[in-house]
């Protein structure tokens, strides 16, 4: 159970002088339940690619398999896969149109066919995974904040019961403390529900304490597709490409560099304290 | 999907025709136009035939590239040649099964075809070769003395020059919008018109609010930089007639002469 | 002498129900007195709804105060004669790159702002090269904005301005919506129009990185100025900003928690060569 790309290419105005290509021989296999951050700067191709997996887009050369069926052969129920394969666009609150909070959750099962009950059912589910409390369901999802907007359009798509999520930028535009918890409650939804859910952003430092795994697209291709520490420890490759590791992977090949032993794949502040704490109660002993 | 329609494709290069006058070209296109109703006989239509290369050739857009366009109109010319063609009484050339070929209907379907192309060809260079900026400003000047009875001009040519840079944005926000409701299962294709006016909602909803979004941000920011309409304002790019300009009228009232002299009267 | 001055600065607007009812009134800014010299680079940060951008429009007269005052450069901002002038010098630079330009070329748009001021076309021509130069936009004149990356939608945004000749340039949010190579750009220009043109900045943002090369910080939550400083002294409370919902750079984070740890390195660190040194190394 899987998503499985094979020599991928997307090209835009194909045969034109426009001609742009977006994806070039991306191969790639997605195992269910995995923690993904597909990172890159704007024009990688990394919106284009998850386009291609609820078959929004299609592929100009290559074959993407779902659970082992190709997407792209005729006759595939694609409605289906749309609903399989969860994706929550940039600025999601944009697609909002109901009149309440709750109606508009309702929006997807009820475009799978669902009954009333089960639909309102996923909605109410969605809402409480998202969470955002009883007290805004009838209001009109135009009233609320930018986060809680967010919050409702994620739910939308939750509410089909994807065993895909797929979120492009979801903390796009939030502040700090707004994209923290946003994120925290993908973290949290994710390990209740053993989903598969790919984050796709343009900073490393956001997605670095959260996933198993980072593809970093650049110029339509794969660069790097590893654990993040071992991605991280391209910082200089990275760089070159306008894509910076988290601050704190500079921080440790600093201190590295100056004499203190630390472990430069570290990825978070408190790993970092205490490396740095030990390197320097041993520095001292040593002495 | 929708992004594929092109609005008021100009064309990038430098030639006279790009350098003239927006009024100018406003002006002979009309002046093509008019031409083309008056002449009638084989002489006229070659003499606008030639106006009309020449001007194309002076004007460096491929000529490919103006085929292009012709393409969405080449269904209407077929039923324009098709109707002339069967249905135009008089002197009987050959006939197939009921269907009857006049002299008459061949005259009429071969005048129709040309003045049709000529049309669009025409009006195209004027778009192919001038920004859509350029040809508000051009008329807006042309209409200024509408001022005085009240018209605002200038208000309708910002008006029109804002829709114009916002058609492209909002294009684009329709696809993303259409496609974030598909991947919520929203089905945009299949049912009776009715079910189909009904699955918009979800597309057209989004869309305005975001269309008023804009325009309310966007009016703040004229405001903020000092805009209060039309008094006061000076322009960067103001209209001034040079002296191609003036050769350029000239041209076209020869050629209105000749098109009357030679297209009307003669043979 | 202060470009910008207000003083016990209140903003509120009422909220109504669809009936049209008074439902409540929202104090958006609350009681701000600040004031900002000619010259400063000066930066506004908080969460979103701290009021940080309610305060923004006051000093281009978008808004005016509820109470109080609002000064731009001695001009009063609720005096309507002087609208116009306060608009041209105190110019303004918004979220969204989208909505604010006007003009369907680059140039163009940059003319948009000298073509409502009145300025003789050789010199708004004069004043178009100039501005796009300043932000190294120059070789774009003849694009269509469309086609731009956001980053240099803001661009060309902060060069309509700055073809005002304004005193004072508030940006609001400009790199909410950017990715951080749009946002670094952004950044960059903005801190050449301060250096090399010695034009006062006001920063409104979230993005704590932006804010290390201000000479003055305020702190906005709930309406009010909660906090006020040089970049190091803000950056020294870790905790109290943390409470008002923003972050500080992991450096920083870095240094105060090692601090916590009883090392004896300084609050405020800013840089990776500050902490290096702090440690001794």
């Amino acid at each position: 159970m899987s998503i499985v790309l094979e020599h991928v290419n997307h090209i835009y105005e194909s045969g034109t002088a426009m001609e742009f290509p977006a994806l070039t021989d991306i191969n790639l296999v997605i195992p269910d339940g995995q923690f993904i951050g597909l990172i890159g700067h704007t024009g990688s191709g990394k919106s284009t690619l998850v386009q291609h997996l609820n078959g929004l887009l299609k592929p100009t050369g290559g074959k993407i398999y779902y659970n082992g069926s190709d997407i792209n052969a005729d006759g595939y129920n694609k409605k289906e896969l749309r609903s399989k394969v969860g994706l929550v666009f940039q600025y999601p609150e944009h697609q909002l149109f109901e009149i309440d909070v709750f109606t508009d959750v309702c929006f997807g099962p009820r475009n799978l066919g669902l009954d009333k009950k089960e639909v309102e059912l996923r909605a109410y589910a969605a809402l409480k995974q998202v969470g955002l409390s009883d007290e805004y369901f009838y209001q009109s999802p135009f009233d609320l904040s930018g986060g809680q907007k967010r919050r409702v359009a994620i739910a939308g798509v939750l509410a089909m019961k994807p065993e895909v999520l797929i979120l492009d930028e979801p903390t796009a535009g939030l502040d700090p403390k707004g994209r923290d918890e946003i994120l925290d409650q993908i973290a949290k939804l994710r390990e209740e529900t053993g989903m598969t859910v790919i984050l796709v952003s343009h900073s490393m430092e956001d997605v670095a304490k959260y996933v198993d795994r980072i593809i970093v697209m650049n110029k339509s291709r794969v660069l790097y597709d590893d654990e993040p520490k071992k991605v991280f420890s391209h910082y200089k490759e990275l760089e070159a490409v306008g894509l910076a590791a988290p601050q704190i992977t500079y921080i440790m090949q600093a201190l590295k560099e100056k004499g203190l032993p630390v472990d430069t794949e570290i990825t978070s502040v408190a790993e970092a304290r205490t490396a740095i704490l030990n390197a320097l109660a041993d520095k001292s002993r040593s002495r | 999907m929708i992004r594929d329609i092109t609005l008021g494709q100009y064309y990038q290069t430098d030639s006279v025709i790009h350098r003239l006058d927006p009024r100018v070209k406003l002006v002979t296109t009309l002046a093509f136009i008019i031409s083309l109703f008056i002449v009638d006989n084989a002489a006229g239509y070659i003499i606008a035939g030639l106006f009309l290369a020449v001007v194309i050739k002076l004007s460096n857009v491929p000529v490919k590239f103006m085929m292009r366009g012709m393409k969405s109109i080449a269904f209407l010319l077929v039923i324009a040649v098709v109707f002339n063609l069967f249905l135009t009484q008089g002197e009987v050339v050959f006939s197939i099964w009921k269907l009857q070929i006049t002299k008459e209907g061949i005259r009429l379907a071969i005048m129709m075809a040309v003045r049709l192309v000529f049309l669009i060809m025409g009006s195209s260079v004027m778009t192919l070769t001038t920004t859509p900026n350029n040809l508000t400003d051009g008329l807006e000047k042309i209409l200024n003395p509408l001022k005085a009875i009240k018209v605002p001009v200038h208000e309708i040519s910002m008006m029109m020059s804002i829709a114009l840079r916002f058609i492209p944005i909002l294009l684009e926000e329709t696809d993303k919008i259409m496609k974030a409701q598909i991947a919520r299962g929203a089905d945009f294709e299949s049912g009776n018109l009715l079910k189909k006016v009904k699955s918009m909602v979800p597309l057209l909803v989004p869309l305005f609010i975001s269309a008023f979004r804009r325009a309310n941000d966007l009016a703040t920011a004229m405001e903020a930089r000092c805009y209060r309409g039309g008094e006061h304002r000076t322009k960067m790019k103001p209209l001034i007639y040079s002296k191609r300009d003036f050769m350029a009228y000239g041209t076209v009232c020869v050629y209105l002469a000749l098109c009357v002299g030679i297209g009307r009267m003669l043979f | 002498m202060a470009i910008i001055e207000t003083k016990d600065l209140v903003f509120e607007y009422i909220r109504r129900d669809e009936e049209g009812n008074v439902e409540g009134i929202t104090r958006a800014v609350d009681d701000v007195s600040l004031s900002v010299k000619q010259g400063d680079f000066v930066a506004v940060l908080g969460h979103n709804g701290s009021g940080k951008s309610t305060l923004a429009k006051h000093i281009n007269a978008i808004l005016y105060p509820t109470e109080g005052t609002v000064w731009v450069d001695g001009m009063n901002t609720s005096d309507e004669d002087k609208l116009w002038d306060i608009r041209q010098e105190a110019g303004m630079v918004f979220q969204n790159p989208d909505n604010q330009i006007i003009g369907q070329v680059v140039e163009e748009d940059v003319g948009f702002g000298p073509e409502n001021l009145g300025v003789p076309t050789k010199e708004i021509w004069e004043r178009v090269e100039e501005s796009l130069k300043a932000v190294g936009m120059y070789e774009f004149r003849k694009h269509s904005p469309n086609k731009l990356s956001g980053g240099q939608k803001q661009r060309v945004s902060i060069a309509g301005v700055i073809a005002m000749h304004p005193k004072c340039i508030v940006l609001d949010e400009p790199t909410a919506m950017l990715d951080p190579n749009g946002r670094k750009e952004v950044i960059r220009a903005v801190r050449a129009l301060n250096d090399v043109e010695g034009i006062t900045i006001i920063l409104i943002t979230h993005y704590m990185e932006e804010i290390i090369h201000a000479n003055k910080v305020f702190v906005m939550d709930s309406g009010k100025v909660v906090m006020e400083g040089t970049p190091r002294e803000i950056f020294s409370q870790v905790e109290k900003l943390k409470s008002l919902r923003l972050d500080v750079p992991q450096v920083t984070l870095l240094a105060h928690e090692l601090r916590k740890s009883g090392l004896d390195v300084p609050e405020g660190i800013l840089t990776t060569d500050e902490l290096i040194k702090a440690l001794g190394l």
